[in-house]
């Protein structure tokens, strides 16, 4: 299990869990990060990661995105 | 059973509520037909708006709330929503669903549920869901969350009939008890706290299964509600009876309680939405975002596309300027001929010609700049732009200590800082929140251009545009200076995640764009109308009194006034009572300086200019433009803060720092270009 921010660009992945307070939580359940959703980076330039998450394609600051843990899936690149 | 008290009586009344990017706005458009702001940005609608939709020729309120992902107190936007939903003043709640991005928006909707909101769902996007493969059952839909649901494409008018005719047909819907099995450990203990509820004086109002829930969630804000609502010990002993059971269970109990409602809603999606095909992922958006979003080429593409927008703004808009000058004078100069002929006081003439017609005037001269600003960044937040520009600039803004999102309001504040720092409300953050607003005002708004105009056109007619550019550019710089000064000094520690859903392109409609944009003209025609109208006449009752002064004379309370401030001006290189009493009337509306130097001056239009060169020097005017771009904003700005930030300190920090920084910056603008001997 890896942290979100550790993937590459064009790295697949599936939400194991996400740690942190319940703010963190909160706010990443209801934008549907939540436990086996399948995700997709899509841009990480070292600000912001773009993330592909069901059809959606969603900026996450660092700091939010390494509180999502995942396993790696593969990548398309 | 509806468990929310609902207050309302009489006509009906609806509220639309739902995810940021389900259309929500545009539904409401279509619904009312009232002027509104539609944005295909997230967070565009700020505040609660309400309209009239009209069904039978039944009038129905309906009242669109902001979009937010969840009912947290996150940000204000969050907070208007929930304190809308939790007070019941309503009959129906319509919950405007994505229909291509079922299950985050589901998620709200089982909140509301769980509330006990009488709910109907209305899927909108439908075509583009269907577009994409995905067929929605909404028969089986609708018997699996047991309320009404109604599909839509709000973008082209349709399913808006059926919608209103459900929403009346059901305005006594109660939902009854909507129930997500958490499994017999948490439903044990929703029972028991359901028990001891039900021995409680909580009122009828508030649904116990979602106070339980919420309980077991450990949501302070829960524990805030029921501190009005039930006895502490209770509160207390509920308290540690859940602290007790989680110490006993692996998982937390709201992992467990967020993993089950999102199973409840894979399993609701699993029997009603069937997947034709697979989906395409390599999506034109995506390409789009490849280059826009690009590291190397993101910021210059952004910077093209700003040049772009004041290009536009200006290049157009100065004919019309033009145009609109030569209207005002000539209606002056009729009017004034007009009076004259039918032996009118000439106080009556002066007050009409020179105060109502002059004034008005003077402040319709930019509306053109104003309009084609705000319909350029119409474009930009609906085409979807906006959203990937917050994303670029990140980085650069997080520099500074602010937050990606935080340039919007200060682009919006080039067309005026009232709607600017009203945009400051989708920030999270209060920190970043205050901080926009403290700069805002250093954004050079359309109210400060004319006093460029005037002054660089009688001044440096050879290089006025620079001379514009040069201010605009002053007031990003100190910005971004006072931004990172208020960073270190003043909210230290506190820091902010981005956070921002990045909406697939569209080709923005017509329709949306002008409406999106007249809603921000109007905002300023209608500060335009009451407070600079009222100001116009102050000034002209000012350069009128004492009774039998001349008019706008030194001896007049206007240049009384003048004269009483004009020292502090002078190491500034401004010291008449003229530029001092226009600076007073100037924090009454920037604009208005222009208009008080004409009268104070005593000058029509074309007298200005040669008034102008004969009083400043180059050097003297760049300090004056400097100072009337940086010091105390206008009152409606003020104003705003105050309403937006709900306390007198902050409009007063503002008022006070940017005087200061005004007088410090032209200060020294006129001191070191006197030591050089540059434009003097």
């Amino acid at each position: 299990m890896i942290s979100l921010i550790e993937l590459k660009t064009g790295e697949k992945a599936c939400i194991e869990k996400i740690i942190g307070g319940r703010r963190a939580k909160n706010r990443l359940s209801s934008l549907g990060f939540v436990r086996g959703k399948n995700i997709k980076i899509f841009r990480d330039n070292g600000g912001p990661i773009i993330i592909g998450i069901n059809d959606d394609r969603i900026a996450l600051g660092r700091g939010m995105a390494s509180k999502v843990m995942v396993s790696q899936k593969g990548s398309d690149k | 059973m509806a468990l929310l008290n609902k207050k309302n009586s009489g006509n009906l009344k609806i509220a639309l509520a739902g995810n940021p990017n389900s259309g929500k706005t545009t539904l409401f458009n279509e619904l009312t037909g009232s002027r509104q702001h539609v944005g295909n940005w997230p967070g565009v609608t700020v505040e609660k708006k309400v309209g009239k939709a009209f069904y039978n020729n039944k009038s129905i309120e309906v009242v669109d709330l902001p979009g937010t992902y969840s009912l947290g107190a996150y940000s204000e936007d969050e907070i208007v929503a929930r304190d809308f939903l939790t007070s019941g003043d309503y009959d129906l709640v319509l919950d405007i669903i994505n229909s291509s991005n079922l299950d985050r928006n589901l998620f709200f909707a089982i909140q509301l549920l769980e509330m006990g909101v009488d709910l109907i769902a209305v899927l909108n996007m439908a075509d583009e869901a269907k577009k994409k493969g995905i067929d929605i059952n909404i028969n089986k839909l609708s018997a699996e969350l047991g309320i009404p649901v109604v599909e839509t494409v709000a973008k082209k008018g349709e399913g808006i009939d059926s919608l209103l005719k459900k929403t009346v047909e059901n305005k006594d819907l109660e939902v009854s008890d909507f129930k997500i099995d958490y499994g017999n450990k948490i439903e044990s203990i929703i029972n028991e706290i359901i028990s001891k509820l039900d021995d409680s004086r909580i009122s009828k109002n508030i649904n116990k299964r979602w106070a339980a829930i919420k309980l077991i969630e450990k949501d302070p804000e829960i524990y805030e509600r029921l501190e009005k609502e039930i006895s502490n010990n209770l509160l207390k002993k509920l308290k540690t009876l859940v602290a007790k059971k989680e110490l006993k269970s692996e998982n937390s109990f709201e992992n467990i309680i967020i993993n089950k409602k999102y199973e409840f809603i894979d399993n609701v999606i699993e029997k009603t939405v069937t997947y034709r095909e697979k989906k395409n992922e390599d999506k034109l958006s995506d390409k789009i975002d490849n280059v826009v979003t690009n590291k190397y080429l993101g910021i210059p593409i952004f910077l093209f596309i700003m040049w772009a927008m004041f290009k536009f703004t200006f290049t157009l808009g100065d004919p019309l300027i033009g145009y609109i000058e030569a209207f005002f004078g000539a209606i002056g100069d009729w009017v004034g001929q007009l009076l004259l002929n039918i032996g009118a006081p000439s106080i009556i003439t002066s007050f009409i010609a020179d105060g109502i017609i002059d004034g008005v005037g003077s402040v319709l001269v930019f509306l053109p700049n104003i309009v084609l600003l705000f319909l350029f960044i119409a474009v930009l937040e609906d085409s979807g732009y906006m959203a990937r520009a917050a994303y670029v600039m990140d980085k650069i803004m997080t520099k500074l200590g602010l937050h990606g999102k935080s340039f919007i309001p200060m682009v919006i504040g080039f067309g005026c800082n009232v709607p600017g720092v009203m945009a400051t409300r989708t920030l999270d953050n209060k920190k970043d929140k205050i901080v926009s607003i403290l700069i805002n005002p250093l954004m050079s708004c359309s109210a400060r251009l004319p006093v460029y105009i005037v002054f660089a056109g009688a001044l440096f007619p050879n290089n006025g545009g620079i001379v514009v550019f040069s201010l605009y550019l002053l007031g990003i710089l100190l910005a971004v200076i006072m931004a990172s000064v208020f960073n270190k000094f003043f909210f230290d520690g506190e820091k902010s995640d981005f956070l921002m859903e990045l909406p697939p392109y569209r080709v923005p409609s017509v329709k949306s764009v002008f409406i999106h944009m007249w809603e921000k003209v109007s905002a300023f025609i209608k500060k335009a109308g009451t407070i600079i109208f009222s100001v116009v006449v102050l000034i002209w009752v000012l350069a009128n009194l004492p009774v039998g002064v001349e008019y706008a004379s030194a001896q007049s309370l206007i240049g009384r006034f003048g004269q009483l401030i004009a020292p502090i001006f002078k190491p500034l290189g401004f010291g008449s009572w003229q530029a001092a009493s226009s600076l007073i009337f100037g924090i009454l509306a920037k604009e208005v300086v222009v208009g008080t130097l004409g009268v104070v001056y005593s000058l029509g239009e074309g007298g200005l200019r040669t008034a102008l060169t004969a009083n400043f020097n180059p050097l003297a005017a760049y300090s004056f433009m400097a100072m009337v771009l940086i010091y105390t904003p206008c009152i409606a700005t003020l104003g705003t803060i105050k309403s937006e930030t709900n306390s007198w300190k902050w409009p007063i920090i503002t008022a006070a720092y940017l005087f200061v920084l005004a007088w410090i910056v032209s200060f020294l603008i006129y001191q070191i270009g006197m030591l050089l001997g540059i434009g003097i």
